[in-house]
């Protein structure tokens, strides 16, 4: 397995992950749908890993990115004034997503998938919303929300297919990358909401924020590399992809 | 007073309704204290439950169990009102049944959280059926209500429609989940597949006149009634049918061009809503609706005997003939 095939491998879930949500109108005004390609990857490692991986888990595997998409969707809609034509079908794109993944599922019987991802979906609403709430939170729980909101649905897809000793490795890597995101932005002026949530939390402790979450990503990093290490349900090239991945998307965010 | 004659209507389904009011409390129960606060919000402004009605209706044809019927019934009252928590963004609606909307409450974002959270939990909840028919249907309506909210979009201040337009835009928009509701309810309560589409077109026909009438009501209605300024759908850009009806009429021109150019002064909107209300496009519209509603009773003539036909022809003209 080389990079050129990972990439085609996501590549070719792209495809189809457009393809069931292809919407002239929508497409039109909002573009096509939004896509990580870190989830994506991380979606695809156990298929890269050889795991049994039929139509099925083809057909999950998309279902999941079609739900990030509608999720991402609605994160694009403005807090106060959201009346353009393109934030109104904005609002309608991430419906129409979420309405397209469950007719998937309906249509291939897979309920207890549907139910899975409603329970994943459930759960990142409830820590996206967690910026608007007024309770003070600790920077431990900031990063378990950056963590939900980044992979949980993918674990949720893990753990019905029995991929569960992947979500370990596949969390800690999507926050990883997300920590890297937020230090950028943060350089740039531009963080997130819950960036600015995690930095008002470290500011509070009287820390430097850069350094904190420095020292968050040395650690996820230490604790990764052990886990891939004695993680002996990898394939060594997929253990090389992955510790790849992250050096690669980290060299990437930085510049 | 109308509201009292709902809940009279509905008196022999009171403890049933009562089961569902509580469990759309479950449902909605978060361990976000502002998802609680906004979905309750939304919850205790109340509404008509129509949707759950239908459920209920339906399934008599069938093995009625409200133990059962209570997981299509929620969901479907869950659906409608995310619906509209996503439907106040879009149209940047401040009231709603003379409440502030979530949105206005809170903002756009904290809306469309708590509607994709309760959209989600409505299909955690009907996840407790495991009949992948019952998820067909819903999914497909969830889909085509998707659909025609973007006509609805596209139509927008748009003049050269038709009538084909809007009643395919209230079909998507409306009478789908109230079609769909009759249909599960009665799929869910194991009911033949003939009785099912009679009950099927039952809903559509009436989800059609329901629709008029609610576009009939927001031109004919008090403000203090609409619990939103009269004409609302109008100053919105969206072309109902009382509209479509005088959008030739002379002296109509000139209040649409205001409207459209966003310039109608209040006193203009009150003399606009006195011309609509004084013009024969109230009682074409009236008119329109009664013939959905003569076809809707003509389903319920097809209906095997049973005693709740005349329940369902009784919520049928309620709906038709409503004043709020």
């Amino acid at each position: 397995m080389n990079a050129t095939y990972i990439q085609n491998s996501i590549a070719q879930l792209k495809t189809e992950i457009f393809m069931d949500v292809r919407h002239r109108t929508l497409q039109k005004y909002t573009g096509v749908p939004v896509l990580d390609e870190n989830q994506l990857f991380y979606l695809l490692i156990p298929f890269l890993n050889g795991e049994e991986w039929q139509q099925e888990q083809q057909e999950a595997a998309i279902t999941v990115g079609i739900v990030y998409a509608a999720l991402a969707a609605h994160d694009h809609i403005k807090e106060l004034d959201a009346t353009s034509k393109e934030q109104q079908l904005t609002v309608l794109a991430g419906d129409f997503y979420s309405g397209r993944y469950y007719e998937i599922l309906a249509l291939s019987g897979n309920v207890a998938l549907i139910r899975s991802l409603s329970q994943g979906i459930v759960a990142r609403c409830e820590h996206q919303i967690k910026v608007y709430e007024t309770e003070q939170r600790t920077i431990e729980q900031w990063y378990a929300s950056m963590c939900n909101i980044e992979s949980g649905l993918i674990a949720q897809f893990f753990e019905l297919y029995s991929f569960s000793e992947y979500i370990p490795l596949m969390e800690k890597s999507l926050l990883i990358l997300s920590l890297e995101r937020e230090m950028a932005a943060y350089q740039r002026g531009q963080m997130t909401l819950i960036g600015k949530a995690l930095e008002e939390s470290v500011r509070r402790n009287g820390a430097n924020f850069n350094s904190v979450i420095k020292e968050k990503i040395v650690h996820l990093k230490t604790e990764l590399s052990k886990m891939l290490e004695s993680a002996s349900f990898l394939q060594n090239d997929v253990k090389r992809a992955l510790h790849a991945h992250v050096e690669a998307s980290i060299a990437s965010t930085n510049g | 007073m109308e509201k009292m004659k709902l809940k009279l209507l509905y008196s022999d389904l009171k403890s049933d309704i009562d089961i569902i009011e509580r469990e759309l409390e479950n449902a909605v129960d978060s361990s976000s204290y502002l998802i609680n606060d906004a979905s309750l919000h939304l919850l205790q402004a109340g509404g008509k439950r129509i949707r759950p009605i239908f459920v209920l209706l339906g399934a008599k044809f069938g093995e009625y169990d409200i133990e059962k019927m209570k997981d299509v019934a929620v969901p479907l009252e869950l659906i409608h009102m995310a619906s509209l928590v996503h439907d106040d963004v879009i149209d940047d609606s401040n009231m709603r049944r003379g409440r502030p909307t979530v949105k206005s409450q809170w903002n756009n974002r904290v809306a469309m959280y708590t509607g994709d959270f309760i959209f989600a939990r409505a299909l955690e909840y009907i996840t407790k059926l495991e009949d992948p028919l019952v998820h067909q249907i819903l999914a497909r309506t969830m889909v085509e209500i998707c659909n025609g909210e973007v006509i609805q979009i596209e139509d927008k201040f748009r003049l050269d429609q038709g009538l084909k337009d809007y009643f395919r835009r209230i079909k998507r928009k409306t009478a789908l989940l109230i079609s769909s509701s009759c249909e599960l309810g009665a799929v869910a309560a194991g009911v033949d597949a003939k009785t099912v589409r009679h009950l099927k077109r039952f809903g559509y026909f009436v989800g059609m006149s329901f629709q008029i009438i609610d576009d009939v009501l927001d031109i004919m209605a008090t403000d203090k009634e609409l619990g939103k300024p009269a004409g609302s759908d109008l100053l919105q850009g969206n072309i109902t049918l009382p509209i479509l009806l005088l959008k030739d009429d002379p002296e109509m021109q000139p209040y649409l061009v205001k409207v459209f150019a966003g310039t109608l002064t209040e006193v203009e909107r009150q003399n606009m809503l006195h011309y609509v209300r004084k013009s024969h496009a109230i009682e074409q519209a009236n008119r329109m609706s009664d013939k959905y509603l003569k076809k809707a009773l003509q389903e319920i003539d097809a209906l095997p005997k049973h005693p709740v036909k005349k329940k369902l022809r009784d919520v049928a003209l309620f709906m038709g003939k409503r004043k709020f």
